[in-house]
């Protein structure tokens, strides 16, 4: 077991703001035999080194996420590690309310704003300006309130004379500048992000992280899964270390990416 | 952060009031609430559908004009021969009949996929998973009012007179809007699950075509003529079809529509709060 004490006033105030509970959380996948989707079943079993399990009803499953219990407070800033298939991008989508557990329950205090991928709700053949109330659009934001956040944001995307451009032309980089520039234009309260992220250049990781240090020393909760250790050092305070659907270590995001390299290279 | 890797830890009573029948019903009452408010989003969605479909096209959606118009024309001049009719009495019976049956048509063709084109931005996206059907039901609208303008050509031209029960076409569209968002919702989720649905509702409404009398009269049938009432799809193209052409709607159209539209909404929203959470995990 791996406890963090908090001080008496996190706790008070972790009341208030932004939190995040997860209680025994569990996610099962169904892999159907007789349908046609033997694809994505045999994806599923490869990436998941055969963590299968049967239910009641008889029907092969796999275990995406065990037994997870957690409870993150706001100024969390939570790096998860671990290879493909270890859950990361699950439980992600667990904390943006996108899968309901198959057993558990989770409690969220404060708004999610998840970014699992850059190009959803972008047209291709808009500009990168007209995608701006797109995307707002699919983040559940009135393309009314979202014109008032227009400059802003083509400001910090910093496309210079691209943004007049339709994003088919724009470098998967490009892209991702657009829509974190977008999906951070309201400041989140629990911010959650895959992967992704890398494809930036330095200059936009910078301008994003100085964004990100904004948000989480106003009370906001980031959880980040990437494959690149030097940017969860640098964007993370906590690692989350995953391993088949379960938490394997927990702890400051340094000792976490050390334990984490040294099994993955043992 | 706290961390308790207690194995099963509060595993006893995790299954709690979550998964209980009212708060799925709440869920799910909503999600078609929420989706409902959300209009410029599915709005948005629909015209970029239309828009995909059509890029690069000079005429672009007129294109379906343009094809009901020659199948209409094309059987406008051949069939009253064959049913002993005259093209003035034909044409307007074929035209709206076409009209609202391939709007009937692609929204029950269309409802198996709700979910499943939408697969993208609902693993990415948390948005309510009504505004999927919202979308589909609404595309289809547009679609339907691109068919529908030969049906005030065909009804000037061939100066069918028009009275005020002619608005009755309208309780009756509304009708089929609600009846396609239950049919959306019912088989975007069952598809969801079992591929194979989609193509056998394909084959069975192109089986149903012929079997319903959309470009042929249900006296035809002689004393078997009562059958057809029995057949909802009838019922759907009588109600907006009588009304704008002079007719009388037969007695049992709006009793039977009504009855599936109450016995479909209901049965799909228990469908959806028992499956909702579900649909995440088939798509």
């Amino acid at each position: 077991m791996v406890f963090f004490a908090l001080s008496f006033a996190d706790c008070l105030l972790g009341l208030i703001l932004s939190s995040i509970r997860l209680h025994a959380v569990e996610v099962d996948f169904p892999l159907y035999h007789n349908s046609n989707r033997s694809l994505k079943k045999s994806m599923l079993a490869m990436s998941t080194k055969g963590n299968f399990a049967r239910d009641s009803l008889n029907r092969v499953t796999v275990r995406a996420l065990n037994d997870l219990n957690l409870t993150l407070e706001q100024g969390d800033r939570i790096g998860l590690v671990g290879a493909n298939g270890a859950g990361k991008t699950t439980l992600l989508r667990v904390l943006a309310g996108i899968f309901e557990p198959t057993r558990g329950k989770i409690e969220i205090e404060g708004r999610v704003t998840a970014i699992l991928d850059a190009s959803v709700g972008l047209d291709q053949d808009s500009t990168g300006r007209e995608n701006i109330i797109l995307r707002g659009m699919y983040m559940g934001i009135h393309p009314r309130e979202m014109r008032a956040y227009v400059d802003e944001i083509v400001a910090f995307a910093d496309l210079g004379s691209h943004i007049d451009m339709p994003t088919r032309t724009y470098s998967s980089g490009m892209l991702v500048q657009l829509a974190f520039a977008i999906s951070t234009c309201i400041p989140p309260e629990i911010l959650l992000m895959d992967e992704w992220l890398a494809a930036g250049d330095a200059r936009f990781l910078a301008n994003a992280r100085k964004r990100m240090s904004d948000f989480v020393s106003r009370s906001s909760i980031l959880v980040f899964a990437s494959h690149s250790m030097s940017l969860l050092r640098e964007w993370c305070n906590t690692g989350l270390y995953l391993d088949h659907g379960q938490i394997i270590a927990a702890g400051p995001i340094d000792e976490i990416i050390e334990s984490y390299e040294r099994l993955a290279n043992s | 952060m706290q961390i308790s890797m207690e194995a099963a830890a509060g595993a006893a009573w995790a299954d709690d009031v979550d998964r209980s029948a009212a708060a799925r019903w709440t869920k799910a009452t909503a999600d078609l609430w929420e989706g409902l408010q959300k209009y410029w989003l599915w709005g948005t969605m629909a015209l970029q559908d239309i828009r995909l479909r059509y890029r690069g096209s000079i005429i672009g959606p007129f294109w379906l004009t343009l094809n009901t118009s020659i199948m209409v024309g094309m059987m406008g001049v051949l069939y009253p021969h064959l049913f002993h009719t005259t093209a003035r009495d034909y044409l307007p019976y074929l035209a709206i009949g076409m009209v609202v049956w391939q709007f009937i048509q692609t929204v029950i063709n269309e409802s198996g996929w709700t979910f499943w084109i939408a697969q993208n931005v609902i693993l990415q996206m948390p948005l309510p998973f009504s505004i999927y059907v919202y979308r589909m039901v609404a595309r289809n609208l547009m679609i339907l009012g691109h068919n529908c303008i030969i049906v005030p050509a065909i009804l000037i031209i061939l100066q069918v007179p028009i009275g005020l029960s002619a608005l009755m076409a309208i309780p009756a569209l509304l009708m089929l809007i609600l009846n396609g968002v239950w049919i959306g919702m019912f088989f975007g989720i069952v598809c969801a699950r079992f591929r194979d649905v989609s193509p056998i509702l394909t084959n069975i409404v192109q089986v149903l075509f012929f079997g319903t009398p959309i470009f042929w009269d249900p006296a035809a049938l002689g004393k078997w003529q009562f059958l057809v009432a029995f057949n909802p799809l009838f019922d759907a193209v009588d109600v907006i079809r009588a009304p704008l052409i002079g007719k009388p709607v037969a007695d049992l159209s709006w009793p039977i529509l009504l009855v599936v539209t109450g016995v479909g909404s209901i049965g799909t929203l228990w469908f959806f709060s028992r499956f909702r959470s579900r649909i995440a995990y088939w798509v």
